[in-house]
């Protein structure tokens, strides 16, 4: 061992208390430094190694070696403790109020009645029928001649009817898309035809505008028991699987036979409720196989063809579904009502 | 048509009231409510008086033992004289309810406790006033309640009529269909006219000169008739069917009308003049003063009855008032007639009076029960009137009603359409049910023949419906069609409106509807020019109301009109948009045209915590057509300026898509906001989604993200003050080279530090190769280049000595 070499003993253990004392991270690079910078007793060490006999060097070597990497280790292990406080001192003083309210984006969202009619064209689109529009101001043939209701027919007092400039009328129902869709084709064909219709009436319980969707299926052997069975799986899909049925005879000129389709009222399950006027059921729509009378005036031929159609009323699912009271509430834009659903 | 029970009950026998009101209604006749009418005696039960002993504290009253069927007898506390020992009586137990909606309460009287009540006629609703409690026949099954032991009161059925159902406007009719469901033979009260052989002939002569107005006229003489008020029970009948009662003679023809669906007429012999009664057309202008009062001017349309000089009735829908039956009557001549139903629905409608008269002969009523309506009339006024009738009926025929010709029926064509496997015998059974009689059950196809008062069977379809109704429509399977499927193509214009309100639905908006109707005021409120196109409206002929006399050209009043009422509620932040259709004239009886609109409105106010420094109104309102024209592909361009009214002319966009203006964006103008009372900033958008469903879309390719880093390089530019962003970004984008991915405005600044009349924008540009990392060099060769052009074109110089930041 030559004189000039330092000594490597209690080296660390130095190194060990300076530490210790050291409070801020500056402290902790300071001793750094004096430890294991290059005026450092172990660098004049390690400095001085090349000058020792061969076992000599390979003995200090190794020992500086581990003398260094410990007391790298300690500093390390103090900044980093320090660094805790520092990072643990910070977090102490930041301290948001977490029940001021959250920065949100503007509630947007559709309209009740486009909702429904997006199920129902969800559904029919699935089944291939294809989707048709028709004007809203139709000309009195479409409307009621072609659908097998003449002028001066009593059919004519069941749908209030607003005439327009030029001898034409707001559409009472969506039905004249039919005409407007088969007039010029040639059967097999399935459609569905949503839109507004309109009639000359506002009461609490009807608006003079709302929304239908005609539903029709020609082909040579397309019959009332499929219409069934597509209306049984339609509601399903609209009021779930428990939804009950009814079909009762009615009337409409278009269609014979013509039938009303009803379902269980989801209220009170039948017992009768101001929901169902009492009687158990609410309406969902009307139904039947496609007169041979339009389809005549559509240019197709009723011995070959035949099929059915159905119509029901977009508002009242939407009303039903929501829990809305009045259908006026739909129509008034009230931004209050509009949010909540 | 409204069904009392009992009353239906002589017609034919019924099945409990549950199974018929469900059965009516499946069948086509829906039961729209069941009222009841008369008293409700539901609550009293027949007692039998035990013993009758004085009361002990009082001279007048009684006290009864009662038996009411169930065990221990009741003591009861009675007041009347006329009580005793062994009557059956109608007795209210505590508890139970009285016919006036009382509920009978256990009280002590002079002493003693009463357990019920005996009641009078007049306690029980069935008298005005009676004198002592009612005794009931001997009979009277003791306990059972008091509605079924006396025939008061009834459960009356409201049936709403589909218009082809005229046949059941009656309860022959309703018995009719009672039977398809049920069975069971009907009973039909006796039609015989008790002619008086002796008394004079009628006198009278029917002539028919418009034979396709009325084809068969029937009338019927009934002399030295007392008219009076009809019995109780007619009145009753009446009433429960909801007509007044008038007098004997108007309440025989009214009787006769519900029961067989055959309305009459009454008119008073001896105001007739010239013994003869004329069904013609009116004459023109001829007037006709009516039973209410009225003077009608009628019109050739119009068939009228009458007599040698004048008009006297019109026919089918409302007598004459100087040929109606008074007190002074005493011959009364009945007519019974089939008149046209068109005639007599369009002179019901022109005049407004529509009866239960106009109703039944608007539908058709049965030709071949013309005659015995006449006679059951004539009969009834015989029997409660005490009149003669006269033999023989005088009568006419116009043309004829052509019988509907039998119908053939292939039982395979009803099993097609309906789905079902009914056998031939089915078929023929179920159409026996309604009448339909089959000629040859063997022959094929099927010969129905349909009976006279079904006109609504006309084709094989209608026999397949009444198949249906009678089989019953839940009896029919539910199947799925097994036709091949087609792929579904949705239109343009649909998924263009889709795609825009999912946009505005996500950007925080909500989807309004409002009812299309509009009025000139709303373009003036709007300041449209004069010569605005869209201040050419479809009108509506029959309004509402006059703010609602036309069909809107554009959405923005209703919307606007929707902000209003939404502040009004103090909502703070309107954000709402509607997709409609506007309505345009078109030349020459052609339909209008009809587009597909959207606009969208954005209020500001009630500022709230986080939020940002104040952006002006217009720029969410530029965000929300940004985030639609994005969401359908199209590029478009904002311009300075939307040329519309509305719109503050500075604070305002044309948005041009493909060269073409497909609407804009703007705040409102001042003048505007004043006068739909609009107190808050607010942006309005206007989009013509026909427009931009015919736009091609610009289409979304995909685009691999390149590896290659990209380069920033940040601009700060003093430019002219008036100088519009968007222009400059234009230029950069054409000057800066082919490796520049995206250029951008992220800074806007003047005041302090700028020049006077200079604002400071700063411009962000990325570059980016696709194949390799850019150099230093070329990122600064662009944008050299780009600085050139700045200060060429637009006057721009760097800010801060070149201001140039960048960044990886």
């Amino acid at each position: 061992m030559s004189p000039e070499q330092p000594s490597l003993d209690g080296l660390e253990e130095e190194a060990q208390r300076a530490l210790a004392e050291a409070e801020t991270p500056a402290a902790v690079a300071d001793l750094r430094a004096r430890f294991l910078g290059k005026k450092s007793a172990l660098s004049a060490v390690l400095r001085g190694i090349g000058r020792l006999e061969p076992d000599e060097r390979a003995r200090i070597g190794e020992r500086a070696n581990v003398v260094k990497e410990r007391i790298e280790s300690l500093v390390a292990a103090r900044r980093e403790e320090l660094g805790r406080g520092e990072r643990e001192r910070a977090l102490s003083e930041t301290r948001l109020d977490v029940t001021l309210p959250g920065l949100h984006a503007p509630r947007g969202g559709l309209h009740p009645v486009t909702r429904i009619e997006r199920d129902v064209i969800a559904f029919f689109t699935g089944l291939g029928f294809g989707v048709e529009e028709g004007p809203e101001v139709e000309t009195q043939w479409h409307n009621f001649e072609a659908l097998n209701m003449p002028a001066d027919h009593p059919a004519r007092d069941m749908q209030a009817t607003f005439f327009v400039d030029g001898g034409h009328v707001l559409r009472t129902h969506t039905s004249p898309v039919q005409i407007r869709t088969m007039r010029g084709r040639t059967p097999p064909f399935r459609f569905i035809a949503p839109g507004r219709v309109y009639r000359c009436d506002r009461s609490p319980r009807h608006s003079p505008m709302f929304h239908q969707v005609e539903c029709f299926m020609v082909d040579e052997n397309v019959s009332f028991a499929d219409l069934k069975g597509i209306l049984y799986a339609f509601q399903r899909h609209m009021m779930g699987a428990d939804v009950e049925l009814r079909f009762r005879s009615s009337y409409f000129p278009f269609t014979e036979p013509s039938a009303e389709l009803d379902y269980r009222c989801l209220i009170c399950r039948g017992a009768g409720c101001p929901t169902c006027s009492q009687s158990g059921w609410i309406e969902a729509g009307g139904c039947g196989m496609i007169h041979p009378v339009v389809l005549e005036h559509c240019g197709i031929d009723p011995e070959r063809w035949q099929g059915f159609a159905f119509g029901m009323t977009l508002d009242r699912a939407a009303m039903l579904r929501w829990g809305i009271p009045n259908i006026h509430l739909l129509f008034d834009g009230d931004v209050r009502v509009l949010e909540q659903l | 048509m409204r069904v009392p029970l009992r009353w239906l009950a002589e017609w034919i026998p019924l099945p409990g009231e549950a199974e018929l009101l469900a059965r009516l209604t499946q069948g086509g006749l829906e039961v729209e409510e069941v009222l009841r009418v008369g008293p409700d005696l539901s609550g009293v039960r027949v007692g039998h008086v035990l013993a009758r002993e004085k009361h002990p504290n009082a001279d007048r009253l009684s006290l009864c033992r009662v038996d009411l069927g169930d065990g221990e007898p009741a003591e009861i506390v009675c007041g009347a004289p006329n009580v005793a020992a062994g009557q059956r009586v109608a007795v209210v137990s505590p508890g139970a309810t009285l016919p006036d909606g009382r509920k009978l309460e256990k009280a002590k009287i002079r002493g003693v406790t009463s357990h019920g009540m005996i009641c009078s006629a007049a306690e029980l609703g069935l008298e005005e006033d009676a004198a002592g409690i009612l005794v009931l026949d001997a009979s009277a099954p003791v306990g059972a309640p008091l509605d079924t032991v006396l025939s008061v009161g009834d459960r009356v059925v409201a049936v709403a009529l589909t218009p082809n159902r005229g046949d059941c406007s009656s309860m022959l009719g309703i018995a009719r269909e009672v039977r398809a469901h049920f069975g069971g033979a009907l009973r039909i009260p006796p039609t015989d006219a008790l002619e008086i052989a002796a008394a004079p002939a009628p006198g009278i002569r029917v002539e028919i000169s418009d034979p396709t107005g009325c084809p068969h006229y029937v009338a019927r003489v009934v002399r030295g008739v007392r008219v009076g008020p009809s019995p109780a029970w007619l009145q009753q009948r009446l009433e429960a069917a909801g007509m007044r009662p008038i007098d004997v003679v108007v309440d025989v023809t009214n009787l006769v009308m519900l029961e067989f669906g055959q309305p009459l007429h009454a008119f008073d012999v001896g105001t007739l003049r010239g013994g003869v009664v004329r069904v013609r057309s009116a004459a023109p202008g001829e007037k006709l003063a009516t039973l209410d009062g009225e003077t009608r001017t009628l019109d050739p349309e119009d068939l009228v009855i009458a007599d040698a000089e004048r008009a006297i009735a019109i026919a089918g829908v409302m007598g004459g008032a100087e040929t109606q039956v008074t007190a002074r009557t005493r011959d009364v001549l009945l007519e019974s007639a089939h008149f046209d139903p068109t005639r007599v629905r369009r002179t019901a409608r022109r005049l407004g009076l529509q009866s239960e008269a106009s109703y039944r002969f608007e539908r058709q009523i049965d030709p071949a029960g013309v005659p015995r309506a006449a006679d059951r009339a004539a009969r009834l006024l015989a029997e409660l009137a005490d009149g003669s009738v006269a033999p023989g009926a005088a009568e006419a025929t116009g043309a004829a009603v052509t019988a509907v010709p039998p119908i053939e029926l292939d039982p395979g064509r009803a099993n097609r359409l309906l789905g079902t496997a009914l056998s031939r015998e089915d078929v023929v059974a179920l159409l026996a049910r309604v009448d339909v009689v089959v000629e040859d059950a063997g022959a094929s196809p099927l010969r129905c023949r349909i009976p006279s008062w079904r006109n609504d069977l006309r084709l094989r379809e209608d026999l397949i419906e009444e198949i249906a109704r009678i089989h019953g429509f839940d009896a029919i399977p539910a199947t799925l069609p097994r036709q091949p499927l087609a792929p579904v193509v949705v239109a343009r214009s649909r998924a263009v409106a889709d795609a825009a309100r999912d946009a505005l639905a996500a950007a925080g908006l909500l989807e309004c509807m409002t009812l299309p109707f509009a009025r000139p005021a709303d373009l003036d409120r709007l300041g449209l020019a004069a010569d605005d196109a869209r201040r050419q409206l479809v009108r509506l002929q029959n309004p509402l109301t006059d703010e609602e006399g036309a069909l809107q050209s554009t959405l923005v009043p209703s919307l606007l009109g929707v902000v209003h009422r939404n502040r009004a509620h103090q909502v703070d932040r309107v954000r709402v948009f509607e997709v409609g259709r506007t309505f345009h004239p078109s030349a020459d009886g052609q339909l209008p045209s009809e587009r597909l609109a959207l606009a969208a409105a954005i209020t500001r106010g009630g500022e709230r915590l986080w939020d940002p420094a104040t952006t002006p109104v217009f720029f969410e309102g530029k965000g929300a057509a940004e985030q639609v024209l994005e969401a359908l592909g199209v590029a478009a361009r904002f311009s300075p300026g939307g040329d519309e009214s509305f719109w503050h002319p500075g604070s305002s966009a044309r948005i041009d898509v493909e060269g073409r203006t497909v609407g804009g964006v703007g705040e409102l103008h001042p003048d505007v906001a004043a006068r739909f009372e609009i107190d808050a900033p607010c942006a309005l958008l206007t989009l013509d989604l026909d427009a931009l469903a015919a736009a091609a879309p610009a289409g979304h390719r995909f685009a691999e993200p390149s590896r290659q880093p990209r380069v920033r390089r940040d601009l700060a530019v003093l430019l002219p003050r008036e100088e519009a962003a968007g222009r400059v970004l234009d230029a950069i984008r054409s000057t800066a080279g082919p490796h520049l991915v995206d250029a951008a405005v992220f800074d806007r600044y003047e005041g302090p530090g700028v020049p006077e009349g200079r604002v400071s924008v700063a411009f962000r540009l990325v570059f980016q190769r696709p194949d390799r990392t850019l150099t230093d060099a070329e990122v600064t060769r662009a944008s050299d280049r780009v600085v050139a052009m700045l200060a060429d074109r637009f006057r721009g110089e760097l800010r801060h000595g070149g201001g140039v930041a960048s960044g990886r």
